[in-house]
């Protein structure tokens, strides 16, 4: 198509940043993927119910720590691939047999599967690692979300305040406290707080919060300090204006794309924080199910049932994967700076 | 100078006596008192309670038990108020203090002393994070530099991931996007976990845990167990030496005395060997910093997953059994250890760089 010259196109910024944003086809599938993720954690129950006929805390012991039941077959049969590897040479034969017994058993599956068919096999206590992976994925989000709120309320104004009185008493204070909480071992200090208190979801996003609002407070006050002299703050300043409304109404929205990019990269990093705690069996406790708590089972017989640890991991890989590439999408979106 | 080494000395000390502040706060806020782990102990009694209670010390005033802690009982009046039953009938069990490095006795582990509990583990951390540390050095400082001397050419497409102009949006773009992106995504110990079932579960490649075979203390056999949770944990390092390398190489690049150094005739290797690399390397002295915390806490995680016989472990163990006097040994020992690390590290970069700032 041809384009006619000195054609002029009026936008607004965040028009702008929404047309980049959906010529952007890796950013477009990345949002589906997340939007994906959430919608089968909050329509676990529903699928679950409908399609696969598994309650995430029904546990049923005669079927402990079984692989995905389409693998009933080729699961043996790679094991004992696998001890030839460790022996001598691989026998490779034996994969045709793996491949065409995993395909029939995923069509068995597929047609009569109800109720039957554990996808992603069943964890120690024969609970099915599907559904808990459905289930889990409503308290890992919601976790990740309420993390980064926290970080991200707590960050900005501290951010907001030390860079508007920077080298005043009100920076060096916190100042002190970001050093203070950046030179003590973290991690230990959250295992204890969630072992001691074991708090429920709430209780740990609010820990991982208000341990992880340093960086972001740092950004951010480096950021105000490159806009802190520029003419329309000092004109703010000379009729009058507050100083929340030279904060929120001047300050804020000139760096709001810095903030909304770190804001997203800061639910993947609560995520798998969670996942973290959760597998050293300090988070989430069970019955409810999490990501990171699912794999914990997985901690003795890991190589006897490596589906404990692959699932849940795959949950996790394709959430914060989908975040990471929107973030990464909204940066290049956000910045006017940067043309097609 | 002198005065800024001073001053930050003063600093450490305050945030050490935080740091013992934060940690007998947890302990008496902890619900069900120091003593919990009685409650899942079926045979124990309430005679039991309070004996320990007396014993342990625990029923005296929280400022004395605070103070008794930090420098000793021995030296204190030989009353109720500032000593522990056992340190009043045997006066040679007296605690000394965590100034005279006596952390008190572990709960779980039967009255052993607390310190050398955690002296016996605290090889085993430091071999793995320094074995991390050097990897991720070997790896990451190399990687940086390529990746800035060669920007926007394909060894810093392959590297970072940072993609030019010319080829914005076209596939080797997302390909490159995603590469990158993969290695962020998952949690570093799942990667860990799963090399850990691929390579020691099923092609028994590399040992499934632990520091050495039990019958066999060789060399050899050491670093085979290091191999693989070394360069795990290394992973997160090696990323970020580079990015740090590369931003602060190519910082470096477009300063004044590099042009002047070019102007005089200088060849291209000189240039970078003598002028560019060594100013690229100062920020990277503060990074060295926080591989103190990381070889400290991060390693828990790690220790867990490959079954390391460190640290990390002995703080799952001691929180899981509710072991008080060793949780609270563990989070005071890291943590001085962390700060005097980050002391060690601005006193030495203040050397190295003289144009630091003292006033900060």
């Amino acid at each position: 198509m041809k384009r006619t010259e000195l054609q002029v196109i009026e936008r607004t910024y965040w028009g702008a940043v929404t047309r980049k944003l959906w010529h952007d086809k890796m950013t477009v599938v990345a949002i589906g993927l997340l939007l994906f993720m959430i919608g089968i954690s909050l329509g676990a129950a529903r699928i679950s119910d409908t399609f696969l006929g598994f309650s995430p805390t029904d546990t049923d012991l005669r079927s402990r720590a079984k692989p995905p039941t389409w693998a009933d077959e080729a699961w043996p049969q790679f094991q004992k691939f696998a001890q030839t590897c460790q022996r001598t040479q691989c026998q490779w034969s034996l994969w045709p047999h793996i491949i065409t017994n995993g395909l029939a058993g995923v069509s068995s599956c597929l047609n009569d599967g109800y109720g039957k068919c554990h996808w992603m096999g069943t964890d120690q206590a024969g609970r099915d690692v599907f559904t808990r992976g459905l289930y889990g994925g409503r308290i890992s989000l919601r976790i990740g979300f309420y993390v980064a709120g926290i970080t991200m309320t707590l960050g900005v104004i501290m951010g907001l305040l030390s860079g508007y009185y920077a080298a005043t008493w009100v920076d060096d204070i916190i100042n002190a406290i970001i050093q203070t909480l950046s030179s003590i071992p973290l991690l230990f200090l959250l295992i204890i707080l969630s072992r001691i208190f074991s708090p429920g979801p709430e209780g740990l996003a609010l820990l991982l919060g208000a341990f992880g609002w340093m960086g972001v407070s740092r950004l951010i006050r480096g950021q105000i300090f490159s806009i802190r002299e520029r003419d329309y703050i000092m004109a703010s300043r000379a009729i009058g204006a507050s100083i929340w409304r030279i904060m929120f109404w001047h300050m804020l929205p000139n760096i709001s794309s810095i903030v909304i990019v770190i804001g997203v990269f800061n639910v993947a990093g609560a995520i798998i924080s969670e996942a973290g705690l959760s597998y050293l069996g300090v988070g989430i406790g069970p019955p409810l199910p999490s990501w990171g708590n699912m794999m914990q089972g997985s901690l003795g017989n890991f190589t006897d049932a490596p589906w404990l640890v692959l699932a849940p991991g795959l949950f996790i890989f394709l959430t914060t994967l989908s975040i990471y590439l929107i973030g990464d999408g909204l940066r290049d979106a956000l910045d006017p700076w940067v043309k097609n | 100078m002198t005065r800024y080494i001073i001053r930050r000395g003063i600093q450490s000390l305050l945030l050490m006596w935080l740091t013992t502040l934060i940690s007998f706060t947890i302990y008496q806020l902890a619900p069900g008192g120091p003593l919990q782990f009685l409650n899942d102990d079926p045979k124990a009694t309430s005679a039991d309670y309070n004996r320990l209670t007396r014993l342990y010390g625990i029923d005296r005033p929280i400022i004395t038990q605070y103070i008794t802690w930090i420098i000793g009982e021995d030296v204190m009046p030989a009353t109720d108020t500032w000593r522990t039953g056992r340190c009043l009938s045997d006066p040679e069990r007296c605690g000394r203090g965590i100034l005279r490095l006596d952390f008190g006795r572990s709960f779980y582990f039967k009255g052993e002393s607390v310190i050398s509990l955690i002296i016996e583990r605290m090889p085993a951390t430091f071999i793995l994070g320094m074995a991390s540390l050097i990897i991720s050095v070997i790896g990451g400082i190399p990687m940086g530099i390529v990746s800035a001397l060669w920007r926007g050419r394909w060894p810093d497409h392959i590297i970072m991931g940072i993609v030019s102009a010319l080829w914005r949006g076209r596939w080797p773009d997302h390909i490159i996007r995603v590469a990158t992106v993969l290695v962020s995504t998952v949690p570093d110990w799942w990667i860990g976990l799963l090399l850990l079932i691929i390579l020691g579960g099923y092609f028994r490649l590399v040992p499934l845990s632990g520091m050495q075979d039990l019958d066999d203390g060789s060399l050899l056999d050491r670093l085979h167990h290091l191999i693989l949770p070394a360069t795990v944990s290394a992973i997160g390092g090696w990323i970020g030496f580079s990015r740090i390398m590369r931003f602060e190489i190519l910082e470096v690049l477009n300063a004044d005395y590099v042009r002047t150094a070019y102007a005089k005739g200088l060849s291209q290797r000189q240039v970078i060997m003598r002028h560019v690399l060594r100013n690229a390397m100062m920020p990277f002295v503060t990074g060295l910093s926080g591989i103190f915390l990381i070889a400290l806490s991060g390693s828990i995680l790690f220790e867990i997953v490959f079954s390391w016989p460190g640290m990390g472990r002995l703080v799952i163990t001691a929180i899981n059994s509710r072991d008080y006097p060793l949780m609270m040994a563990l989070f005071v020992i890291t943590s001085f250890l962390g700060i005097l690390g980050i002391l060690m590290v601005d006193i030495l970069y203040s050397f190295v760089d003289p144009r630091v700032k003292y006033d900060i």
